[in-house]
């Protein structure tokens, strides 16, 4: 984006406002230095008979503070600093987007939910103190946030961060049955980081005794992981210089992190992103959109705040699709149950209604929309996403 | 399906071959364009950190005024009074003269204040402009905690946006030295205090007169209201003749109403009057205030946060997701997010955009869908994994329906 005529705008003000500060300086300079001057003609007139007396001399200063008119001088350089305060924000105004509420629906916007969605996103991502701060401030129940389920998996985090696994390991005990459903092997993820611990810091005795307890359960499972960890053992203190360097690598200390989080939070029955998160960038990238609609709808006269459904889409990225929603290509409609989308033996795909429309309600063959392919109703089937 | 994504954290670690090439780091137009239709939203954290140094300048150009102008007229008294002695012009003189040496320093400290202020508005431009497509989830990052601090800020929750500003070492990026001053106000509105804000009304005279906002005579009604509530009929009046009656013209019809209240006790249970005696009347003055406050600065009347929460709401908001298998990831899926979302409208679509059940991955040309026997359809990578573990074998996660690999059929969707 063009800021350059803005930055340029800025300095101008700036610029002014220096002008007009040190005109300020030098009018105050003045006055003071006629009436220091008076003063040190008072002062110096020791004769009582002299004909100067101070009376006259307040007036000769008088006369000459007007012959200064400080707001004259004053006048100019604060007129053209006002001319440009009063440019800028209307620069600003064009440039920008003035007024981003003009999408804003003015309903119901529950500041109590707005507090606790807010706290559940500090605690997810593991501010704790500002999550009760808010909390506190706002009066908010702590019965309505999720602090301690987080709390627990920060404290692991914490604890993976300088390489210790207990708290790990002792959560995926508690769990393990859930994380099998999961079709999650985190736990030998785990053993085989620790395994590769013990074998780099510790002694081979020890490394041995590990897998022999912890890896050996997996053995049938995962035969060729443990035969992987298992050969690491015939490398030890030139594991870098190996066949296995790979598994030396931080990175499976941030998969295996990145996995826990997100088996904790699946567990917890929360998302791995934080849901206040998803949707304010969902905003930021719809908002503009939405601003465009509704300067189109307000010069159409078109009520905006009672729709159901915004007349045109908003394109957000992928990591926003959370659905699967079919439009049929002919007649634009978004599939439902009782309009759901048919595979046709062409392999195109449209809606029910389209189909039954092209066929003359069933009554007879049709030709696809996309390609030179005959087809009946009964040859279609339905889809499910 | 034609869809752009933010970069997410993982592209922007450095990779030291790919610098080098220059073709690779150019970012797509589509995402170029996003980020200038992203900035243009910015107006008011232009524009707040600029009334505030205007108003500086103001205020500092004032008391210059001011002050000067009460040394010469006063040395103009002093020449045409009579009968000074001697001693008496000296010392006069020389209280001038400390005045204006007073309004030197004062004028210096107001000038530190100035540049302090004009560095803040430069902070704020030289903060769009760092922005481009390989920050840009930093930088967004970064105005998530700004929206945050502006949501705090105009909810009063001041210890929690200071907090969070000095964390993340943005305290030019936030205006909570602006809502100190706001602050103030709403304290003694909240204590049923009405001189801070009267004290405000009368800084910012001629803009609230411009913008023809009645916020206070709103005010000057609580104070008549609180001396009939004193019964103390007598000071009401003379109250009234003083400030509630120089807005006669313009609101006749609220002062007469108001007026009536003499004639009634605060216990009154007549309706009409009995509103004007509820404590909720100064809970009414604190928002009023607050609209006037952000309407002075530019600000939006509605927090940030709410206005984004809304737009993103609007623009996820499918009837998938009132469903029971509504996936986690999806904030609508949450109590909480359903609440406020509930009388948004629902997006809209005009190409299909699917989501592999297996993997949550959209399906595209790359991943296309393919069709089990049974009608339904997955990612064609999802069943790819799955036939490889399962010797060719497929097994419909929803119906539990098992067939070959090579039953399935791509389906078409435009």
């Amino acid at each position: 984006m063009e800021l350059n005529t803005t930055k340029d705008a800025f300095d101008r003000v700036v610029k002014k406002q220096k002008l007009s500060s040190s005109k300020s300086h030098e009018v105050i300079d003045q006055v003071g230095h006629e009436i220091q001057q008076a003063l040190a003609q008072i002062v110096s007139t020791h004769d009582p008979t002299s004909l100067v007396d101070h009376k006259t001399i307040l007036t000769e200063l008088k006369v000459q503070l007007n012959a200064i008119s400080p707001f004259h001088q004053l006048e100019g350089s604060q007129k053209e600093l006002n001319i440009n305060l009063s440019k800028f924000p209307k620069l600003l105004e064009k440039t920008f987007n003035p007024d981003i509420s003009k999408a804003y629906r003015n309903v119901d916007f529950d500041y109590h939910t707005v507090n606790q969605i807010i706290a559940n996103h500090f605690y997810q991502q593991g501010f704790f103190d500002f999550g009760d701060s808010i909390i506190n401030e706002a009066g908010e129940p702590e019965t309505a946030v999720a602090k301690f389920q987080f709390f627990e998996m920060h404290q692991i985090l914490e604890a993976m961060k300088v390489r210790n696994l207990e708290p790990a390991l002792r959560w995926v005990y508690a769990n393990r049955r859930k994380l099998k459903h999961n079709g999650s092997n985190l736990e030998l993820k785990l053993h085989s980081l620790q395994y590769m611990e013990i074998l780099e810091k510790g002694s081979q005795a020890d490394a041995i005794n590990y897998a022999k307890t912890y890896l050996a359960p997996f053995a049938f499972l995962y035969k060729e992981e443990i035969m992987k960890l298992m050969g690491c053992l015939a490398y030890r203190g030139r594991l870098t210089s190996s066949p296995y360097a790979e598994l030396m690598s931080p990175s499976h200390w941030e998969k295996s992190t990145e996995e826990l989080i997100q088996q904790f939070c699946s567990l917890l029955g929360q998302s791995y992103n934080s849901p206040f998160g998803v949707a304010i960038a969902a905003g930021f990238e719809g908002l503009p959109t939405l601003l465009k609609l509704a300067n189109v709808m307000a010069a159409k006269k078109q009520e905006w705040q009672a729709m159901k459904q915004l007349p045109v889409p908003v394109e957000l990225g992928k990591e926003f699709q959370f659905h699967s929603i079919f439009v049929c290509p002919v007649s634009r409609d978004q599939g439902s149950e009782e309009n759901p989308p048919m595979l046709m033996p062409c392999l195109h795909v449209l809606c029910k209604q389209s189909i039954m429309k092209l066929s003359k309600s069933s009554t007879r063959t049709f030709k696809c929309p996309y390609c030179p392919a005959e087809a009946s109703v009964a040859q279609c089937r339905q889809l499910y996403f | 399906m034609e869809m752009d994504s933010l970069p997410n954290g993982n592209s922007a670690t450095p990779n030291p071959s790919s610098a080098l090439i220059p073709t690779a780091a150019a970012p797509p137009s589509s995402k170029l364009n996003q980020l200038a239709e992203s900035l243009k939203l910015e107006h008011q954290f232009l524009r707040v950190p600029f009334e505030h140094y205007k108003k500086t300048i103001r205020a500092n150009h004032r008391v210059v005024e001011k002050e000067v102008s009460s040394v010469i007229s006063s040395v103009a008294e002093a020449a045409d009074r009579d009968g000074m002695s001697r001693d008496e012009a000296v010392n006069h003189l020389s209280s001038l003269v400390s005045r204006l040496q007073g309004l030197k320093r004062k004028l210096e400290e107001g000038s530190r204040v100035e540049h302090l202020q004009a560095q803040r508005c430069r902070a704020r431009l030289d903060h769009l402009e760092s922005a481009d497509a390989q920050n840009l989830s930093e930088w967004n990052n970064v105005k998530v905690k700004r929206i945050l601090v502006d949501y705090m800020l105009r909810m009063s929750y001041y210890d929690t946006a200071v907090k969070l500003a000095e964390s993340s070492n943005m305290q030019d990026l936030v205006d909570i030295e602006v809502f100190q001053e706001a602050k103030k106000v709403i304290d003694a509105l909240q204590n049923q205090e009405v001189a801070p804000a009267l004290a405000w009304c009368a800084e910012n005279k001629s803009r609230l007169k411009k913008s023809k906002s009645k916020f206070e005579f709103q005010v000057r009604l609580q104070e008549f209201i609180e001396l009939v509530r004193a019964e103390n009929s007598l000071r009401a009046i003379t109250y009234a003749r003083k400030y509630l009656a120089p807005w006669g013209p313009s609101h006749m019809n609220e002062l007469q109403r108001v007026f009536a209240t003499v004639a009634y006790k605060s216990t009154t249970e007549c309706t009409i009057y009995k509103v004007f005696f509820e404590p909720k009347q100064w809970d009414f003055l604190v928002d009023q205030f607050k609209q006037e406050f952000c309407k002075l600065y530019g600000m939006t009347l509605e927090p940030l946060l709410n206005i984004y929460l809304q737009a993103g709401l609007s623009a996820l908001k499918t009837p998938y997701c009132y469903e029971d298998d509504c996936t986690k990831e999806d904030p609508l899926s949450q109590e909480n997010f359903r609440k406020l979302a509930l009388s948004l409208p629902y997006s809209k679509q005009h190409h299909s955009k699917l989501v592999c059940y297996i993997t949550k991955e959209l399906m595209d040309t790359e991943n296309p869908p393919q069709v089990l026997p049974n009608g339904y359809v997955y990612s064609t990578k999802a069943l790819e994994d799955m036939a490889k573990k399962n010797n060719g074998k497929i097994t419909c996660p929803r119906t539990n329906f098992v067939c070959n690999y090579k039953d399935l059929v791509k389906a078409y969707i435009s």
